[in-house]
């Protein structure tokens, strides 16, 4: 259980870290040049660890299914989805939903157990700590607006001067 | 209407990746899932700069070198959300990583670390994230 959430914690602080270094990219290249770096280097990286630790076994991709060669497009998905909701509705607001969105589908999938996860069955405790969670984001973002919204505003107008 | 639906693909996206990933390394292992998903990833949008005749990487050298390293977190980030997932479950893991994350995320502009506009630190953020650890904390009992 702590492991579990150990290992979360150190996810979501390093997306954290890498989200703020991409909009840094995104600045001065573009959307599209900053997506293709970051995965071209995410697979430098992870190969590099791979073979580091499993050597030749890296290379043995024995139960590999059709799909599992095309689930690396959802990453282009995501990218697509999060740069088109915050243009048309601003960080803020655009944030708030991903989210939700992404806590609420995670309790869908807990629940059905979708592609083979192990089911945590639905409860009613389950879904008030996903509804606190899901208010404290709301409060989170939208109580900050004012201020919050200062360092994405001032990136878009760099953007549009530069076109 | 049409950026929120955008914006909650985006989040179920996250979701989803974070499901494949895991569903994939049972089969495969992890570091293979993760070299795998970002080749074809980075095949996918190699293929859309060069149809769209993107040109501005040549504007990667205004870059400061230590921004350029974000993409290698990724292996830890796959590593870690796969680990997670299978100990605790989603629910529970995306609460947490979203937690860790805007904390984080917090403390820096609060800060104005890596050239961020320090921002004041209010409390309705405190409060926020407060509200999600005890959601958290109601989730794991």
């Amino acid at each position: 259980m702590i492991l579990g959430l150990l290992f979360a914690v150190l996810a979501g602080a390093l997306v954290s870290l890498q989200n703020i270094f991409n909009s840094k990219i995104d600045e001065h290249a573009g959307s599209w040049t900053t997506t293709t770096l970051v995965l071209c280097l995410g697979f430098v990286a992870s190969f590099t660890i791979g073979f580091l630790f499993e050597g030749k076994q890296l290379f043995i991709l024995q139960n590999m299914k059709p799909w599992y060669w095309f689930s690396g497009l959802i990453g282009v998905g995501v990218v697509t989805c999060i740069v088109q909701g915050i243009r048309l509705l601003g960080p803020t607001y655009a944030i708030s939903i991903i989210l939700t969105s992404q806590l609420g589908i995670a309790l869908l999938w807990d629940t059905f157990g979708w592609l083979g996860i192990e089911k945590v069955p639905f409860t009613f405790q389950q879904l008030i700590g996903v509804l606190v969670i899901v208010a404290g984001i709301l409060i989170f973002k939208i109580s900050g607006e004012p201020k919050w919204t200062k360092i994405p505003s001032n990136g878009l107008k760099r953007v549009h001067a530069e076109k | 209407m049409k950026g929120s639906i955008f914006a909650f693909l985006g989040g179920a996206f996250i979701t989803l990746q974070g499901v494949a990933n895991t569903r994939i390394s049972e089969d495969i292992g992890t570091w293979q899932t993760a070299t795998i998903t970002q080749f074809t990833g980075f095949l996918a949008s190699l293929l859309v700069i060069m149809f769209v005749r993107d040109k501005k990487w040549k504007r990667l050298k205004y870059v400061k070198p230590l921004y350029l390293t974000s993409g290698a977190f990724a292996a830890i980030i796959i590593f870690s959300n796969v680990a997670s997932i299978k100990y605790i479950g989603v629910t529970l893991s995306i609460s947490a990583i979203l937690i860790a994350q805007l904390s984080l995320t917090f403390l820096i502009d609060g800060k104005g670390w890596f050239g961020m506009v320090k921002q004041k630190m209010r409390l309705p953020q405190f409060i926020g994230i407060a509200m999600m650890i005890i959601g958290v904390v109601i989730l794991s009992f």
